[in-house]
């Protein structure tokens, strides 16, 4: 059953920018580096352009020969050179920017899956905790790589071509300038306006795409009711709206683009336009008589490129969105969850040879309360079944036990040590897999399982059969037919890992809910064996075959525990 | 490259839309290379007849057309940029229904043995990067190198016109260097590393889900740290294999319009030569070589489309892959079906693929109105078994007929919706009285009735809002529904309690009556009440 939860109010859009900057960190040497190859960069294509328009005026107004001129030819050549070498070393670095940042952010979210626990990580899908592990941090890159270093890009570099053209011709200094800030200021305005519609955009596509994968997903159930058409006319139709509410956003978001191209349009027009009347000595005030082909040529060619960072920076501004909008889905996990629990005080007098709880108070929420005081012990060594119905928390009580869960108040302690702090079995009702042979799967809890070892394992739940026929033996992939193995099938791999190592405690979650014959039996007989093993074993079930297994059998009903 | 052809040809298939979206870029980019190159040419004509002026000589200039030219230029790039930007968006919207309607009812079309069996996160990338890397291809990658060539031979042609034939082809030489850097180049030094990385991430999300699944497991052996930081350290290699293919992409451009400003350097050398034999006037020397760097822009879009296209062609082989229909030749005769048979099955034999088989010579006939229970444990055969008799996995060997049947999986399957659109697929005609009463055989009409949509209760995504055992029953009445002659029940009950399926049982008898049911099962407990059992031993 889901719980309704409410709504928490995640980190504002300020928390997230801090975040994000606070991550930089060590990443920053390579930001800016890039910005510094950035700008050398721009410092080349001014060189270019000077010389460029210096070619021009010798060659066209003083008709200076081309042998004349062939200095200058190589030293375009050169600047060219070295701006190509800038921009590549700029991107290298930016590529590096954010390795660390990413890595660093996974790590957190692993670390903090692993203090979440078991039974918190259950609460969400794996599918999206895996989304955002992979591509929530991937879609931090940009804003590393790029859209860091061209905000500071896009400040720099029409300062020095400002100054280079304030100290041609202050007259069209000053219509760059006055365009320049202006740009901003509207794509601000026409941002703010796309900024709504983005948030109802961004919803409906969630909403759209969660409905295609979920008409995928039950694709065999559309076959067999013989309504796929009926279904592919919806995903037409319902794609089709998408289109229409997404070209709405559109609309009104490329008119930031549309303004920015418009002023550096404009702004070279203009430039032109008055560089020309000055030339022709039709402006007497200011500057303008100043004018030669050489500085108007060379105003021209640059207020291109006054542009060109800004412009790049738009281009770049989806990749801080997709950085804040991820960022602040990553930050909202991390926040996620209990507060660092407290230390069980006072362990070091229990005893060492039971499993121990002392007044133990376990509640979920603020109403539903599952023990009150509950004080028990279990020998080592001991086989113990719990009973009673369901929800009366036999479950809980394997959480404490292994510190899934922690007591509200109370103490737990695990043969004088706190639960979870050294390695135990745990087998769930799900069995646990993954792509591999059988010796992988069963070396992820105990790497060093000798291949006998795990060999002996797998026979003991009664998998034999499943690797006899295979050539590789243990060595050979579980899921060879692509078909995987069945839910009994699977349960018996976990209990198979429970074989190769020396837990001196076990303990499983309904071991026989749900299985067939087949599989019951052969998980009662390896189940037999393990409690021979000497080993300590706490099961919750009600199967009658398991609690005549057991030596002790305690009765959970409504938050009592009691012999049986 | 040839997993990209059925992708082109769904592209292709509106070659107006696209036409119309490249002639807008194109007058784009015209525009602004204009609108620099006019500028170039009227302040150097104007700084000549203003020497001219100073120096006391008569001379007039036509101020209007270069003036109405360059507001022209400056107007018509903003208008065609904006509408490019939102034609071409569209397009890409219509792209991205063509490919999902296409790719839904191509793998509607296909049997599930050929749909692999790919978890719920895989399904999501699939559907959301991959697709979306075809959905641009044509706006970020096959337009702009189509135009980067267009306009490359027209600026080749001005060159022609105003310069001459002979420096043309000296031109030509640098720009078509820059542009094989730009495209070819970036693909070959790029597609090993970006398609590995493509399917390493796909691995990784795999590795992901497992750890996560484990993790009660991994948390209990003590072992969720290590787990985690190998699947960390493939991380890092994938991201440092990112980062390598940006890198190359990023030189590729560099060098690329290194090329492009050469070109333009070279293009004043030769344009200074002709004007100073007089062959070429002063304006038109200095407007070729700008209009050479306007070039800069649409190359500029290259390398990182050319850079992703090994991504794109490791996606759409992923989708190819998905969507295969290499279905297998029938050998299945279908005989008539006996008057009095619901079911007739003979000699059948089922295996997946190419592995032993999983049940061979199996034979059953059914007659109208039969009960009938199957009981196996796992790994028996009998959900493959369910799956051949309801037509989803073709059998190998055999023959199968029998009455239009529905099929309860194993696997409960509802729909993120709402309640009344997940029954009504069992059978769209039903009324909602006839909905009321099968929820109440499955005893669900109290817990809808109770709840403030009742029948348009959204079930939430994959039915979450439900339990297990509620979202069975659901599913069972959603079969139950269907007026079809012959159900087949794959464990009906799964995650149902006794109390509660026993009395399903009993009221499922009456609505069992007239009609063939084969209900397959662990055990004789988990089937509503049969006439006659088979055991099937492996």
């Amino acid at each position: 059953m889901g719980t309704s939860e409410s709504p928490s109010p995640g980190p504002t859009p300020r928390e997230v920018r801090q975040w994000l900057k606070a991550l930089a960190g060590n990443s920053q040497r390579w930001i800016n580096a890039a910005v510094g190859a950035g700008v050398t960069a721009g410092v080349a294509t001014v060189v270019q352009m000077v010389l460029l328009a210096r070619i021009v005026h010798l060659g066209v107004i003083e008709e200076a020969s081309l042998s004349d001129l062939t200095y200058l030819f190589t030293g375009v050549v050169a600047a060219i050179i070295a701006r190509a070498i800038a921009q590549g070393l700029q991107t290298r670095f930016a590529a590096r920017s954010s390795e660390q940042v990413r890595k660093d952010v996974r790590r957190q979210l692993s670390a903090h899956w692993h203090h979440l626990g078991p039974l918190e990580i259950g609460q969400s899908s794996a599918g999206e905790l895996a989304r955002e592990w992979i591509d929530h941090v991937e879609a931090l890159h940009g804003y590393f790589a790029r859209f860091l270093p061209q905000m500071m890009l896009s400040v720099i570099i029409p300062l020095i071509i400002l100054f280079v053209v304030f100290s041609l011709d202050w007259l069209a200094a000053i219509f760059l300038l006055l365009s320049a800030p202006l740009i901003p200021l509207f794509m601000a305005l026409v941002g703010m306006g796309a900024e709504n519609l983005n948030q109802q955009h961004f919803e409906t596509v969630s909403r759209l795409s969660g409905q295609f994968l979920d008409k995928v997903r039950g694709i065999t159930t559309l076959q067999l009711f013989g309504q796929t058409e009926h279904a592919t006319s919806l995903i037409q139709s319902r794609s089709d709206r998408y289109r229409r509410i997404t070209m709405k956003t559109l609309k009104v978001a490329f008119l930031s683009s549309a303004v920015l191209e418009f002023f550096s349009s404009v702004a070279i027009a203009v430039v032109a336009m008055y560089i020309g009347f000055g030339l022709l000595g039709y402006i007497t005030y200011g500057p303008s008589v100043e004018l030669t082909l050489y500085s108007g040529l060379l105003i021209l060619l640059l207020a291109p490129e006054f542009f060109q960072p800004l412009r790049t920076l738009s281009q770049h501004y989806h990749d801080r969105a997709a950085a804040l909008g991820a960022g602040s889905e990553l930050l909202t996990r991390l926040q996620s969850g209990p507060s660092p629990s407290r230390r069980a005080p006072g362990l070091q007098d229990m005893p060492k040879d039971v499993i121990s709880l002392r007044h133990v108070k376990l509640s979920y929420g603020q109403e539903r309360s599952v023990f009150n005081d509950l004080s028990l012990e279990i020998r080592k060594g001991a086989c113990v079944a719990l009973s009673g119905p369901s929800g009366s928390g036999k479950s809980s009580l394997l959480h404490l036990i292994a510190g899934f869960a922690r007591a509200d108040s109370g103490d737990v302690a695990v043969f004088g040590a706190e639960p979870g702090s050294f390695p135990f079995g745990w087998l769930g009702q799900r069995g646990f897999l993954v792509q591999g042979s059988w010796a992988d799967n069963i070396r992820l809890t105990t790497p060093d399982a000798s291949d006998i070892a795990i060999e002996n394992a797998i026979r003991q739940v009664g998998l034999g059969a499943l690797i006899d026929n295979r050539p590789n033996g243990i060595h050979s992939q579980v899921s060879e037919d692509g078909q995987g193995l069945s839910g009994g099938q699977a349960r018996r791999l976990s209990l198979a890992r429970l074989f190769v190592s020396e837990y001196p405690l076990i303990l499983l979650d309904e071991p026989t809910a749900g299985l067939d014959a087949d599989s019951e039996l052969h998980v009662l007989d390896a189940l037999h064996k393990l409690t021979e093993s000497g080993r300590t074993l706490v099961f919750s079930t009600h199967h009658q075959a398991l609690l005549a297994l057991a030596d002790r059998i305690l009765l959970v009903t409504d938050g009592e525990v009691r012999d049986a | 490259m040839r997993s990209l052809l059925p992708w082109l040809r769904l592209i292709f298939r509106s070659p107006g839309r696209l036409a119309t979206g490249a002639i807008l870029l194109l007058l784009t980019l015209l525009s602004g290379i204009g609108l620099l190159a006019l500028s170039g040419w009227f302040i150097t004509e104007t700084a000549l007849v203003g020497a001219l002026l100073i120096a006391g000589v008569h001379a007039t200039i036509n101020l209007y057309t270069p003036g109405g030219g360059i507001r022209f230029f400056a107007v018509a790039r903003t208008v065609t940029r904006y509408a490019e930007r939102v034609y071409n968006h569209d397009t890409v919207l219509r792209l991205l229904t063509t490919i999902r309607v296409v790719l839904f009812s191509q793998l509607s079309r296909s049997g599930r043995s050929h749909r692999h069996d790919l978890t719920g996160a895989q399904w999501l990338s699939r559907l959301t990067m991959d697709v979306d890397a075809l959905d641009t291809l044509y706006l970020r990658l096959i337009a702009p190198a189509g135009l980067a060539l267009l306009v490359t031979v027209l600026m080749l042609l001005v060159s022609a016109i105003f310069l001459n034939v002979k420096s043309a082809l000296w031109l030509a030489l640098p720009l078509l260097a820059a542009f094989l850097l730009a495209t070819v180049g970036t693909y070959l030094r790029t597609r090993h590393i970006t398609r590995r990385q493509s399917d390493r991430t796909e691995q990784l999300r795999s590795g992901i889900i497992e750890h996560l699944e484990g993790i009660a497991e991994l948390t209990a052996a003590g072992r969720t740290g290590k787990h985690a930081a190998r699947l960390l350290r493939q991380a890092f290699e994938s991201n440092s294999d990112q980062a390598r293919a940006d890198s190359r992409t990023g030189w590729q451009l560099a060098l690329s319009n290194m090329l492009i400003s050469l070109s333009a350097v070279a293009a004043l050398w030769l344009g200074l030569e002709l004007f100073q034999k007089d062959l070429v006037s002063g304006p038109v020397m200095v407007m070729v070589p700008i209009a050479f760097l306007g070039l800069a822009e649409i190359y500029g879009m290259l390398p990182d489309a050319f850079g992703r296209l090994g991504a794109t062609e490791a996606s759409a082989g992923r989708l190819n892959n998905d969507i295969s229909i290499a279905e297998p030749p029938r050998q299945v005769a279908t005989p008539g079906l006996p008057g009095e048979l619901s079911l007739f099955v003979s000699d059948l034999g089922i295996r997946y693929q190419d592995l032993p088989p999983l049940m061979t010579h199996f034979s059953l006939q059914v007659k109208r109105g039969e009960h009938l229970g199957i009981i196996g444990h796992s790994g028996s055969g009998k959900s493959s078994l369910a799956d051949t008799l309801a037509g989803l996995i073709e059998p190998f060997h055999g023959s199968l007929a029998k009455q239009e049947a529905c099929y309860l999986t194993q696997k409960t399957v509802l729909f993120d919706d709402t309640l009344r659109a997940n029954l009504l697929l069992g059978n769209p005609s039903a009324t909602d009285t006839e909905l009321w009463r099968v929820l109440d055989t499955v005893e669900m009409a109290d817990r809808f009735i109770a709840e403030a949509d009742q029948l348009d209760t959204w079930l939430g995504s994959a039915g979450s809002r439900l339990s297990g055992g509620e979202a069975r029953r659901i599913a069972l009445a959603r079969v139950l529904l269907s007026p079809a002659p012959l159900l087949l029940l794959d464990e009906p009950f799964t995650g149902v309690d006794a109390v509660t399926r026993d009395r399903i049982s009993t009221r499922l008898n009456s609505c069992f009556e007239g009609r063939t049911v084969i209900g397959f099962g662990h055990s004789i407990d988990a089937l509503p009440v049969v006439d006659r059992v088979i055991h099937l031993v492996p």
